[in-house]
């Protein structure tokens, strides 16, 4: 029974990261009908940032403000660092493509996110590097907590839980709530009639792409806390996040959170309880099986399409 | 003969349109579009050369290149960059002709590697030999191509692109772990591979794979043999129902259903052919390494092939030929410093003379960039004369030329590397977004930090610097030429 | 009639094809292993290892050192070398090994080879080396069958393959004797990473504890896994230690993190590949290695502090001092061939000359020679450290 919680809970973890970057694939393809490969590198760069953030501010041995300061600070660094990032690659690998024929953009996607790889690797070396998490508050961040049953559950998943879930929340808010998210909801459904109704695109999807990559952002930050990164994680969880959102249903807000957990309670039921090297074929078959089965996800609407 | 737009055509009644006339003016944007004289006739004579003229070009530079350099070394380089041309051309099939964004592709290189290492080896003792093996590999290629191909009857697009890639997943899991493949025993041999693949053997004479540690050139003949024959194959299969019947489902997939193509057999069989091509390539692949190891079929690769295909223009086999030689060759070329360096600076000004074509303008920023690279450089030699000390990352001063040009730091502090890599990125996109005058008088700077990037940073760390310069060729052409150097420009209805 | 030239112009070619394919060429280049270099000349040493991709880490840390050999110790000997490197990524199998292979076959001022770092290179290459005459001396490829017959199966490198560390058949016993005897092991999950280095070792580990009556569990994870926490759950609560051989120590730290997380009992035991001081320092755990820390030796302290001075002020990792040693090693051979041959080396000559190499105050400890039998060296052992409370590694044997 222990052996079931520890795994649900870290089911909960990594699908809680899954969902994070789901969302942006999520909220890109339902206004650009684009799938953006770049967005795994993107969660990639967020997870450096943070890390340069954390020396910036004295580095985990010795940070110069509180500990729950310094967190903040580094998560806040990975968003704005990556709604940039996410902004830069929209505008120069993007918008020039957006009338060409629907292979163009993949491409051009493919190659951001080879180039993003690549220069983060020429710029910072191949080797792993470790936010020294443990090292913050003597470990305290790891040992302590409360216990459910025998598990405990220690304060380094809440935080990265309640942050994953706390962002999920504002964006939903963003989304639903807002006149912003409402032209957002607007230009998925019908970009021309969206623009006729004097809606700036541009705007709006640049938008959109901010908020989609600095969900990337925390989303490395949060997973960097806990693991340690390097260049190439990006492709893979790049996958991961993608089969996320397409479980849930691509273009669906609530979906994408949805198929992250499902994706990460696989993962790890799969990992825990059949043999380990299977557990990465277990998910790719998920993908394949939704694909051919409810290619809509769970909560997205099967596509109409006009002649 | 009445559209002929050469000067001095006749028409059918009497000596061509008058100057002045309606017609002569209508006519002038024909006249200028190719070139008088020798040049001009020289270039008609090239558009209408037939296909296998080129094949044949191609074909002759690779036989006579062993007998022009006797270095293992280029022979080898040779050898890989036919295995490229005929992933290239693999791959075309799907892509160019079928429409069909295929990211599982190296999967297939790697099926029909494994299996000519499974069946070909001491690690079941099975020596099929190669007459045999090599046509039953390209079944088992066509077949798992065929598998593949299955749900992509449903799927168009995007989908189809990850399901593809997806499958190059599994693809890799299942040979990583092949060593115990859910209680099958040991098939694939896991991470270790397969190791003593047998050399290539017709009629019980073996190829041996080297002479003396020399790369044997027989193997480069018979790949190029492989890669005539195949290339004439497609051509034939392309010119035929099926090629017309492909590019009808490429352009409008669902113009071509309602007009009664058999829609998904076709994507199946386009599936099927590339697969088979790559399962093919893999054959030689693995005769030539004596060995298969997993991890080689993966993303980097896809990547390296994809750009090829891109470059050349997909859709035309000739070009995606060329764009796979000069992509193997780029690649092998910014393998060494010295060499890398010297591509730069004539990529660079390959790059300037496409951009500006040649003009005064084009004077004017090369001008400008030299001395602008002067003036930096001695400027920074007065303030600190170890700014300028520098070796570069082969060991060797810079070389004569280029000494008091660029900038070499003999310490580079730990944050220059970044720093400057990321302003040159961000610098490059910001040139694109100004215009006019304001972007030539910005050209120089930026020429000038690419570099100090280029000898200081890439040249540091020739590996990633490949793949970055494969995804900004991609990510350029796609924005700039998506029809590459040879391809159609297509229009896509949507 | 333009038809007919064209078709009789394609014959042409076609024939000239296939006259230059059925003539066998003859395979010897005009630069043979005999042929000889002035010692007075610079000469080249060409080092072979990854440097990119996920072994990318372990080649460039070798490559700092061997710069920094290049640069401090040629003029010791009255030579001029000059390094060039090659990337051999592992993602990409045997292939950019026996490209480079050939490449430094090729070029005339190559006279040695450092490395290759990856026993999958090694495999892949040492025949096409040896059969040019280039002795390749590598810093770290562990693989036992390389340089001794396993299973009854040919040994898979040549006579002209040398490494400067012992192989992985010393290191797995040594490590499951050590847990066994010293630590009473009753129950270990061995670990593997599906890649050869971890394979093989994992292989040995288990194999000795199993013959011993230990009860294991063999669990395998992808290398690209960095977030083992459901991993960590199925290791069983009365599991005493984790044999972990990674290659990248944050992950050895990252698991042992994580144990302690969940509450399990078991301690990590990491091999050679996870010995960094600063990467991996989680207290309570072992680690082994094939040679003491390079600053426990005081001779060591000036190559230390340039070292580290010309790479930011770095601590030494573990794979990057025996790289020193094999720069050193190849010297030594170089000059000694140099002396021989009376100011001209031949490339076969370095290969003799390496066998015979004696080096004092070896860079990993004691001095260092090759075994008469194998070319690996004499007597290699490993040492196994325990990490302490403040993160520093205590030789325990």
């Amino acid at each position: 029974m222990d052996k079931f919680i520890q795994l649900t809970l870290n089911g909960l973890t990594e699908g809680s990261t899954y969902a994070l970057i789901a969302l942006g694939y999520s909220l890109v393809y339902g206004i650009l009908k684009l799938l953006n490969f770049a967005h795994g590198d993107v969660f990639m760069v967020g997870s450096f940032i943070g890390f340069g953030a954390l020396h910036a501010l004295g580095g985990s041995a010795d940070p110069v403000v509180p500990v729950w300061l310094l967190l903040v600070l580094i998560t806040l660094a990975g968003m704005a660092g990556c709604a940039a990032l996410g902004v830069a690659i929209e505008r120069f690998a993007y918008r020039p493509l957006r009338d060409a024929p629907r292979i163009a953009p993949l491409i051009s996607a493919l190659g951001v996110s080879f180039f993003l790889t690549y220069s983060m690797q020429l710029m910072f070396g191949a080797q792993q590097r470790d936010y020294g998490t443990f090292a913050l508050s003597n470990g305290s961040l790891y040992l302590k907590g409360f216990n459910i049953g025998d598990v405990r559950v220690p304060i380094l998943r809440i935080i990265t839980i309640s942050s994953a879930f706390a962002l999920m929340v504002v964006l939903w808010f963003l989304v639903n709530k807002t006149r912003t998210g409402k032209a957002m909801r607007a230009t998925s459904f019908d970009r021309e009639a969206a623009a006729m109704m004097g809606i700036d695109i541009d705007r709006v999807i640049a938008f959109t792409f901010v908020l989609g990559s600095a969900l990337a952002g925390a989303a490395g930050v949060l997973f960097a806390l806990r693991v340690p990164t390097t260049a190439t994680i990006g492709f893979l969880a790049g996958l991961k996040g993608f089969t996320a959102a397409v479980i849930g249903g691509i273009g669906s807000v609530p979906g994408a959170m949805a198929g992250g957990l499902i994706l990460g309670f696989a993962e790890a039921y799969a990992q825990g309880y059949w043999d380990t090297r299977w557990s990465d074929l277990a998910v790719f078959s998920l993908l394949v099986v939704f694909m051919l089965v409810r290619p809509q996800g769970l909560f997205g609407r099967a596509d109409i399409r006009k002649v | 003969m009445a559209d002929d737009p050469r000067p001095g055509a006749e028409g059918p009644g009497g000596s061509g349109p008058a100057i002045g006339k309606d017609e002569w003016v209508a006519r002038s944007g024909e006249r200028r579009l190719h070139r008088e004289g020798v040049l001009g006739t020289i270039e008609e004579r090239v558009r209408t050369l037939p296909w296998w003229a080129w094949l044949t070009a191609i074909a002759a530079g690779f036989a006579v290149l062993p007998v022009a350099d006797s270095s293992g070394y280029v022979r080898r380089v040779a050898f890989d960059t036919l295995l490229y041309m005929l992933l290239a051309l693999g791959l075309n099939i799907v892509v160019g002709w079928g429409g069909l964004l295929d990211l599982g592709y190296v999967a297939f290189y790697g099926v029909g590697a494994y299996t000519y290492a499974i069946l070909g080896s001491d690690k079941f003792g099975i020596h099929i030999p190669t007459i045999a093996l090599i046509p039953l590999v390209v079944v088992i290629g066509a077949i798992a191509g065929f598998l593949v191909g299955l749900p992509s009857r449903r799927l168009v697009g995007d989908y189809l692109a990850i399901v593809t890639l997806f499958f190059l997943q599994i693809f890799l899991t299942l040979s990583i772990n092949g060593d115990d493949l859910f209680g099958l025993g040991n098939i694939t041999g896991g991470a270790n591979g397969i190791l003593r693949v047998d050399p290539l053997s017709f009629f019980g004479h073996s190829l041996p794979v080297q002479h003396e540690g020399i790369f044997a050139v027989s193997y480069l003949y018979v790949v190029l043999g492989i890669f005539v024959v195949v290339y004439v194959a497609l051509r034939l299969v392309n010119e035929s129902r099926t090629g017309r019947a492909w590019r009808s489902l490429r352009e409008d997939p669902l113009a071509a259903e309602v007009m009664g193509m058999p829609v998904n057999w076709l994507k199946l069989m386009s599936f099927s052919f590339g697969a088979a091509v790559a399962a093919l390539t893999g054959t030689f692949f693995a005769a030539l390494n004596a060995s298969v190891f997993p991890l080689t079929f993966s993303f980097p690769l896809l990547i390296t092939v994809y750009t090829m295909v891109i470059l050349g223009g997909s859709g035309n086999q000739f070009g995606v030929a060329i764009g796979a030689i000069l992509v193997s060759v780029v690649l092998e070329l910014l393998r060494d410093p010295g060499n890398a360096r010297v591509l730069f600076y004539v990529g660079v000004v390959l790059g300037l003379l496409a951009a500006l074509r040649i003009s005064r303008r084009l004077g004017i920023v090369l001008a400008a960039t030299v001395a602008l690279g002067f003036a930096v450089h001695a400027v920074a030699r007065a303030i600190d004369s170890s700014w300028v000390a520098g070796q570069t990352a082969d060991g060797r001063v810079v070389p004569g030329w280029a000494s008091h040009w660029v900038i070499v730091p003999s310490h580079l502090a730990d944050w220059i590397s970044p720093v400057s890599y990321v302003g040159l990125v961000a610098s490059v996109l910001a040139l694109t977004l100004v215009r006019g005058w304001w972007r030539l008088v910005c050209v120089p700077p930026v020429l000038y930090l690419a570099a100090f990037v280029w000898e200081n940073v890439m040249l540091a760390k020739p590996e990633p610097t490949r793949y970055i310069v494969l995804g900004v060729l991609l990510i350029s052409l796609m924005i700039v030429r998506p029809n590459g150097l040879f391809g159609e420009k297509r229009v896509e209805i949507i | 009639m333009k038809r007919a030239m064209v078709l009789a112009f394609v014959l042409v070619v076609a024939c000239g094809a296939t006259a230059a394919a059925l003539a066998k060429p003859s395979a010897k280049t005009h630069f043979t292993a005999t042929q000889a270099l002035n010692c007075k000349s610079t000469m080249k040493i060409a080092f072979v290892t990854p440097l990119t991709g996920a072994a990318g880490f372990l080649g460039n840390e070798q490559l700092s050192w061997a710069k920094y050999a290049v640069k401090t110790l040629p003029a010791k000997f009255a030579l001029k070398i000059q390094l060039v490197s090659g990337d051999t990524p592992v993602e990409a199998g045997p292939a950019p090994a026996q490209a480079l292979a050939q490449k430094y076959v090729a070029d005339k001022k190559v006279i040695a080879i450092l490395g290759p770092s990856t026993s999958g290179a090694v495999a892949a290459s040492s025949q096409a080396y040896f059969d040019a005459g280039l002795a390749h001396v590598s810093p770290s490829a562990t693989r036992t069958s390389l340089t001794k017959s396993v299973d009854g199966k040919p040994k898979e490198a040549t006579p002209g393959f040398f490494r400067v560390v012992p192989d992985d058949a010393i290191q797995g016993p040594t490590d499951a004797r050590f847990m066994i005897d010293k630590l009473h092991a009753k129950k270990v999950v061995v670990f593997d990473f599906q890649e050869p280095y971890s394979l093989g070792i994992a292989g040995q580990v288990e194999a000795f504890l199993k013959s011993k009556g230990v009860s294991t569990i063999h669990l395998s994870v992808a290398n690209t896994v960095t977030d083992f926490s459901s991993f960590v759950t199925k290791v069983p609560s009365d599991a005493d230690f984790v044999f972990f051989p990674t290659q990248t120590p944050p992950a050895a730290q990252t698991f042992a993190q994580q144990l302690v997380e969940q509450g399990k009992k078991a301690k990590v035991f990491g091999s050679d590949g996870s010995n960094n001081p600063a990467q991996f320092h989680f207290a309570g755990s072992y680690v082994s290695n094939f040679a003491a820390p390079v600053s426990l030796f005081p001779y060591n302290k000036a190559i230390i502090a340039g070292w580290s001075k010309d790479n930011g002020g770095a601590q030494p990792g573990s794979f990057g001092p025996p790289t020193y040693g094999a720069v050193q090693v190849l010297l030594t051979a170089i000059q000694k061939a140099c002396a021989q041959g009376h100011g001209k080396v031949e490339r076969r000559a370095v290969i003799r000359a390496v066998k015979h190499v004696r080096i004092k105050n070896w860079i990993l400890g004691g001095e260092f020679r090759f075994s008469t039998k194998t070319n690996d060296p004499f007597n290699g052992r490993f040492y196994i450290f325990q990490i302490q409370s403040n993160g520093s590694y205590k030789l325990v044997q």
